[in-house]
């Protein structure tokens, strides 16, 4: 059995002292199979790039261990960071030197020799090769992200992190970057630790996900595994009138209806069974808005964390229900 | 403590090699000083030879001022390398040196190192424009040697400095700050401009200890001739270790990621 690529125990991170104290990240445990894409959830301030900070060793830890490649990043730092290679959320290169200057440089700060002919491989994988001797200012986003990565995959690294690494991409860059990651992952056989608060991007990437919120993982699992946490579809409804809660619970596969006045969120074994059974208890013409939600990541989050993953502050009667149901299901 | 020689002689060429490719950098390096030495330095200019002799011991005040003007710049050199360390902070490329196996304490060894070779930029600059304003030289090749290096040593013990007082910061104009409370009082209060004869007893005081005189009156002696105390060239070697290994602790200890 192969050693895990990370190991997060008990990992704890506070900033500043005293009553301005602030918790980044509370008791934190992870553990990462080697080969894998491993997707950290989470939302602006959940303690994403804090938790990255920590295993690159970049920022102390205040309680706990971390380990990275098999090293310990507060015993072995230079050990483990031999072994890491790092992908910001903002590209960061040496905008006065040219690509291979860049890549130059990321050799001498890994102490590599015969590193040209990797670089060489790298800039062709990348299709960067023909710019390779431009400056790198004169680089659109997407070429700066490639090289980016290309810097990151040097030295050879097990573990690669990548920290919200599409933020602020357009659409179309985002998926090739997503191409990249998966190709990259599979080509060079690197782990792979990426932080994002896009649902799909988690989603289309991560081989597992642990969804993180106020610096707790509060979920972990392979997407199916979390989505099927979630064992039904949920039906947003709003009416024109009042109805009788004891109406909808009486529709075959309804597992919970609440309602804040009109607005209906309704917890059912399966929408397509729902639905037609609805429009002929209820009034259509009663009915002002509906919307049907699969069990999706986005649901996940929901109900783990009782707010959607843009919002900032929980919308108190989702949460409410989202509580009152996971606590009625244990 | 091992020192790394890869990422050092990366390090170290890259802030050479950044000052080639900013050529606003590069101007401001060469330009300030050349300034001082047109403009303050022709200040004496209509002055008679007899009063200058008396004064500055040549009746050419440029031949007097060169030495002290290339000392003073060497502060300017500090600040320029504090001010480039806040920037790799900003741009976040010191997460990227950092997440690397380089240490901290190297990264301020390459830095320091480093603005000091920017700075001596200014030397063979200055020395030309000297010879342009009619100065005439006559060193021999150990005294041009033993100059740079001067020059070299003051540069390394203020490049020291300044980076371990703006260690913590991200701060652009932290090292504007810093410059203001140093450059004014150790320019002034040294043999750079004027000779110390005439300073009240307290910038005496200072002036006796300050490296920029010691720096000054080494340079002075090899450009107008006369006695050469090599006890001052010690002196300024142990500035520079001095400021070296503090700026090595603090720089280890608290330099700032981000």
């Amino acid at each position: 059995m192969t050693d895990p690529a990370i190991v997060v125990r008990n990992l704890s991170k506070t900033y500043g002292s005293g009553d301005r104290a602030v918790r980044a990240l509370d008791h934190v445990s992870l553990s990462i199979e080697p080969g894998t894409v491993f997707g950290l959830l989470g939302p602006n301030g959940a303690g994403k790039t804090t938790l990255i900070k920590a295993l690159t060793g970049i920022t102390d830890i205040t309680e706990g261990d971390a380990s990275v490649a098999g090293f310990d990043i507060r015993r072995n730092p230079r050990e483990a960071k031999a072994r890491i290679g790092w992908v910001a959320a903002e590209v960061i290169l040496d905008d006065d030197f040219t690509a291979r200057e860049n890549l130059w440089l990321q050799a001498k700060l890994q102490s590599l020799t015969n590193w040209e002919s990797r670089a060489d491989d790298l800039l062709q994988y990348f299709s960067l090769k023909d710019r390779a001797d431009d400056k790198v200012s004169h680089f659109s986003t997407g070429m700066r992200k490639k090289l980016e990565i290309a810097l990151a995959l040097l030295h050879q690294p097990r573990v690669i992190f990548m920290d919200e690494p599409t933020i602020g991409l357009d659409v179309s860059t985002r998926r090739m970057l997503w191409d990249i990651v998966t190709q990259v992952h599979k080509e060079f056989q690197v782990t792979v630790l990426l932080t994002t608060h896009y649902i799909e991007e988690a989603d289309a990437l991560c081989d597992r996900v642990a969804i993180i919120d106020h610096g707790r993982i509060l979920a972990e699992g392979t997407p199916s595994e979390l989505k099927a946490r979630v064992k039904a579809d949920i039906v947003q409804l709003e009416t024109s009138e009042t109805l009788d809660p004891a109406v909808l619970a009486a529709i075959p596969g309804v597992q919970e209806a609440r309602a804040q006045g009109n607005d209906w969120l309704i917890r059912v074994a399966s929408s397509e069974g729902f639905l037609p059974q609805l429009f002929r208890t209820v009034r259509t013409d009663a009915i002002r808005r509906i919307s049907v939600e699969k069990p999706s990541l986005e649901t996940v989050f929901l109900e783990v964390t009782g707010r959607r993953i843009g919002e900032e502050e929980p919308m108190r009667d989702v949460r409410k229900f989202y509580m009152q149901m996971a606590r009625a299901r244990r | 403590m091992t020192l790394q020689w890869s990422p050092f002689w990366g390090l170290y060429a890259r802030e050479l090699l950044r000052t080639f490719r900013n050529p606003f950098v590069l101007l401001i390096t060469i330009v300030q000083p050349f300034m001082w030495l047109a403009f303050f330095g022709s200040s004496f200019s209509a002055a008679p030879a007899s009063v200058l002799e008396a004064t500055f011991g040549t009746s050419n005040y440029i031949q007097f001022l060169l030495p002290g003007v290339l000392s003073t710049s060497m502060l300017t050199v500090g600040m320029f390398g504090s001010m480039s360390t806040i920037q790799d902070k900003r741009f976040g490329f010191m997460k990227r040196i950092l997440i690397t196996p380089t240490s901290k304490g190297l990264v301020f060894v390459t830095k320091a190192l480093g603005s000091a070779t920017r700075g001596l930029i200014q030397f063979p600059i200055m020395v030309a424009a000297a010879l342009a304003f009619g100065i005439s030289f006559h060193l021999t090749a150990l005294e041009w040697a033993a100059w740079v290096a001067t020059l070299m040593l003051l540069a390394i013990g203020f490049c020291s400095l300044f980076l371990a007082i703006t260690a913590r910061s991200t701060d652009w104009q932290t090292p504007g700050v810093v410059s203001n409370f140093i450059t004014m009082p150790l320019m002034f209060a040294s043999a750079a401009l004027f000779g110390a004869k005439y300073f009240p007893s307290w910038m005496i005081a200072i002036s006796d200890v300050n490296p920029i005189t010691f720096s000054t009156l080494l340079g002075r002696s090899f450009v107008l001739g006369g006695a050469i105390d090599w006890s001052y060239f010690g002196y300024l070697a142990a500035f520079a270790g001095i400021m070296l290994t503090i700026g090595y602790v603090v720089s280890s200890r608290w330099l700032a990621v981000e």
